[in-house]
C-alpha cells in the first residue's frame, strides 16, 4: 500500500544516515572489548526448550549500515560520547515526528510524513551490523558474483528503465519475497518478528510481505535439493539456550543482503545460519552468518538486537493484495509515453 | 485374440520377473555397501540389509505409536493439559471448487481437456443448503457467471478463514500455550490466534483477527475483522465484511482433526450455517511445507497490459 512512498522514503532514510553520521563526533577511541552477554536464564516452554516467543522489533538498527565507515577500522562499538549523540538525534527526530501540522509556507514534500515509517527508540550499539570479518565490510565478491552484480544492476537502473514491466523491479516492490536474510535486515517499517514455538516448532512471523517460516526441530532431513525456494529449508535445534537455524536450497539470483531483500544476488548454493539468543526479557539478539563461496570470497556474519516494545504488534501486510503501487507506475510511465509520443507528433 | 492375450501375459511375467531379480541384486548390493558388518552372511536374498534400527522415517512419529526415532523428540500427546495440534494438515475435500455438492464439469480451457476439469464432488456445509438472503443470492449467481475472472484465487490473494483450511494445500499448526500459529502454504497466507490478551480485530484484514479459547479439549477460534473481498470457493459463494466465523478444531485421533466453522453474516445470509470436514496430518516421509509464493505466475495477467510496448 506504501509502495508509491517508498522511493521518497528510501532518500528519507539514506538523508537520515548521512546526517547521523555527520552529527557523530568521530572521536578515537581504542575498541572496547566485546561484552559478553549478561548471564540471564530465559524461561523454559512446558515442554522444555527456551522460551523465545513474542513480538519483537528491529527498529533500534534502522539505518545503520551493513558496512562499517572506513574510518572506524576495526572498531565496532560506539563510545558512549557517540551514542549520547546519537540519541539526542533521535530526541529530535520524535519531537519532529511529533508536529502534526506543516507550518505554513514549511517546505513541505510528496512524502509521508515521518512516524509513518518506524524509529528507531535508542541508538545502537555497534557502527555496523556485520561483525565478521571484524573490520565490518562484507567480502569481495567473486568473478561468478561480479557477472551477477552487473546483471542485477543493469535489469534494475541500466538500459531498462524499471517502468517499462513489473520484472523491472525488485523481488519485494513485487510483492514475492525479500528472501531470508531481506526479511531480517532492519528497514524504514514493517520490521516486526513475531516467534510462535510449539514442540518441534519454531514458527517466525515477519509482518512486512507477511512471511512465515517453519523451522522444524525434529532432526528431519533437508528437503530435496531439487526443490528450491525463496525462504529455503530451515531445520533447527537447541545449542543451550540459543535457537540455531540452518536454511538452504534457495533460489538462486533473487534476493541478497540489500535493503527488502535487494543488492547482488545470493547463488542457490547460499547456505545460512542464524542464531537467535534471548538475552534479556525484551530482547533477543539475533545473528546471521552467510556462506555463498559462489558469490563472496569470504563467509560474513551480521548481528543486531530485536526487542520487544510496549504497544509495537504486527498487522496483516496484504502487500501484493494492495500494490497500487506497482499498478500506478507501470500505467505512469505508459501515459508519459503517450504524452510524449503526441507531443513529438504535433511537433513536427 | 486369445494370443494377444498369452504374449501380454507373458511380456507383464518377464518384466516382473527381470524387475524383482533386479530388486535382489539391488538390494544385496545395498547390504554389502551398507552393511559390511561381519555377520552379513546369505547375501545373496538381501535379507542381511539389518533393518535400520529406529528409522526416522516421518521423524514425527506420535507416541502412541512407540516409533520415533532415537534422536527425534518424540511428540507429546498434550502440552499443557491440551491436545496437541502441531503439525502438517491437509483436507481431502473438493470443497475449493465448490463448498456445496456439485457435478463434474468442464474447466476453462479446453485445449488442456482433463486437466482442470472439475470433479464432482462432496459439500462440506451441514445440510448442504447455503441462507443466502435474496439479494445476495442474485450476487452468488452472478460471481458464479464470472468465477472463472473474479475468483480471489486467480490473482493469488490471501484466501481467508474458512477458505485457507479447505484448499488443495497443506498449513502447518504450530501451537504454543499463548499464541498458535497457522502458516498456509497456499500464498504465504497466515494468522496467529491469540489464546490470551483478545483483542478486537484493529483493521479489517483477509485473514481475520483470531481469538482462541479452550472449550474441554476441543480449540475454538473466533475470526472477526475479515474483510469482504474473500470468497468460499472457486463457484462464487460469498460474504460481507460483517463475516464472523467460529471455528472448532478437536482431535478425533492423533492424525486427524475434526474441524467444523459456524459462518454468521447478517448482511448476506438469513441464519447461521456451518461446514465440516476432517484435516488430515500429512504422514509421507519427510513431509514438509513448502512454498507457494504465486504472486510471479499472476503478474502478466494483473499487469500484463501495462507493459511497455515493444516496438
Amino acid at each position: 500500500m506504501r509502495h508509491r512512498f517508498l522511493r521518497t522514503a528510501v532518500v528519507v532514510v539514506i538523508a537520515m544516515a548521512a546526517v547521523s553520521l555527520i552529527a557523530v563526533p568521530i572521536v578515537a577511541q581504542a575498541p572496547r572489548p566485546a561484552t559478553k552477554a549478561p548471564a540471564w536464564t530465559p524461561p523454559k516452554t512446558p515442554w522444555g526448550d527456551p522460551d523465545l516467543q513474542g513480538i519483537y522489533t528491529s527498529d533500534d538498527y534502522i539505518g545503520l549500515g551493513m558496512n562499517r565507515a572506513a574510518q572506524y577500522g576495526n572498531r565496532l562499538y560506539f563510545t558512549d560520547e557517540e551514542i549520547a549523540a546519537r540519541e539526542k538525534n533521535i530526541e529530535a527526530t520524535a519531537a519532529r515526528d511529533a508536529v502534526e501540522f506543516a507550518t505554513p509556507g514549511g517546505n513541505v514534500g510528496t512524502g509521508p510524513p515521518g512516524h509513518w515509517g518506524e524509529r528507531a527508540r535508542r541508538s545502537p550499539r555497534q557502527k555496523s551490523l556485520i561483525t565478521e570479518p571484524e573490520n565490518g565490510q562484507t567480502p569481495a565478491l567473486t568473478e561468478e558474483g561480479r557477472l551477477r552484480a552487473a546483471q542485477y544492476t543493469r535489469q534494475g537502473a541500466g538500459t531498462a528503465r524499471p517502468e517499462d514491466s513489473w520484472e523491472g523491479y525488485t523481488y519485494y516492490i513485487r510483492c514475492i519475497s525479500r528472501g531470508i536474510a531481506g526479511s531480517v535486515i532492519p528497514v524504514i517499517y514493517g520490521n516486526g518478528t513475531e516467534i510462535v514455538q510449539g514442540p518441534g516448532y519454531v514458527a517466525i512471523l515477519q509482518e512486512m510481505v507477511h512471511e512465515a517460516r517453519i523451522v522444524r526441530l525434529d532432526k528431519s532431513p533437508h528437503t530435496g535439493s531439487n526443490i528450491k525456494t525463496y525462504m529455503g529449508d530451515s531445520r533447527g535445534y537447541w545449542d543451550g539456550n540459543t535457537l540455531v537455524i540452518e536454511t538452504k536450497n534457495i533460489l538462486g539470483n533473487k534476493t541478497g543482503i540489500g535493503g527488502n531483500g535487494g543488492g547482488t544476488p545470493f547463488s542457490e548454493d547460499a547456505k545460512f545460519t542464524e542464531r537467535l539468543t534471548r538475552t534479556d526479557k525484551d530482547t533477543i539478539q539475533y545473528t546471521m552468518r552467510v556462506e555463498d563461496p559462489r558469490t563472496y570470497t569470504a563467509p560474513f556474519t551480521f548481528t543486531f538486537p530485536i526487542r520487544r516494545e510496549p504497544g509495537y504488534q504486527n498487522f496483516e501486510y496484504a502487500c501484493h493484495e494492495g500494490n497500487h503501487g506497482m499498478m500506478n507506475q507501470l500505467s505512469g510511465a505508459r501515459a508519459d509515453e503517450k504524452a510524449a509520443a503526441e507531443a513529438a507528433r504535433q511537433n513536427r | 485374440m486369445r494370443h494377444r492375450y498369452l504374449i501380454l501375459a507373458a511380456t507383464v511375467s518377464a518384466i516382473v520377473l527381470t524387475f524383482s531379480v533386479s530388486m535382489i541384486l539391488l538390494a544385496a548390493q545395498g547390504a554389502q555397501t551398507k552393511a559390511p558388518a561381519p555377520a552379513a552372511p546369505a547375501a545373496g536374498r538381501g535379507q542381511a540389509a539389518p533393518a535400520p534400527a529406529a528409522t526416522p522415517a516421518r521423524g514425527q512419529a506420535a507416541p502412541a505409536r512407540g516409533q520415533a526415532a532415537a534422536a527425534a523428540p518424540a511428540r507429546p500427546a498434550r502440552i499443557a493439559g491440551k491436545p496437541n495440534f502441531n503439525g502438517l494438515w491437509q483436507a481431502l475435500t473438493g470443497a475449493n471448487w465448490d463448498i456445496q455438492d456439485h457435478s463434474s464439469e468442464p474447466g476453462p480451457f479446453y485445449q488442456l481437456g482433463a486437466i482442470l476439469a472439475v470433479p464432482a464432488g462432496q459439500g462440506i456445509v451441514e445440510g448442504n443448503e447455503i441462507p443466502y438472503r435474496p439479494e445476495a443470492l442474485e450476487q452468488r449467481k452472478k460471481n458464479r457467471l464470472n468465477r472463472w475472472t473474479a475468483d480471489p484465487e486467480i490473482k493469488c490473494y490471501m484466501p481467508g478463514i474458512p477458505r485457507a483450511n479447505y484448499m488443495p494445500f497443506p498449513f502447518t499448526i504450530v501451537q504454543g500455550t499463548t499464541t498458535i500459529a497457522f502458516a498456509y502454504e497456499f500464498a504465504t497466507a497466515n494468522r496467529v490466534v491469540r489464546m490470551t490478551n483478545h483483542q478486537k480485530a484493529p483493521v479489517p484484514s483477509w485473514m481475520g483477527w483470531s481469538n482462541g479459547r479452550w472449550e474441554g479439549d476441543t480449540l475454538v477460534v473466533e475470526v472477526t475483522g475479515n474483510n469482504e473481498q474473500t470468497w468460499f470457493d472457486r463457484s462464487g459463494n460469498f460474504h460481507s465484511d460483517a463475516l464472523k466465523v467460529t471455528e472448532r478444531f478437536t482431535l478425533r485421533n492423533p492424525d486427524v482433526i475434526d474441524y467444523e466453522a459456524t459462518i454468521e453474516d447478517p448482511k448476506t445470509f438469513t441464519k447461521a450455517w456451518k461446514i465440516s470436514f476432517p484435516l488430515y496430518r500429512r504422514l509421507e516421509r519427510n513431509a514438509s511445507q513448502l512454498e507457494f509464493k504465486c504472486v510471479e505466475y499472476t503478474e502478466e495477467l494483473i499487469y500484463g497490459h501495462l507493459r511497455k510496448p515493444t516496438n
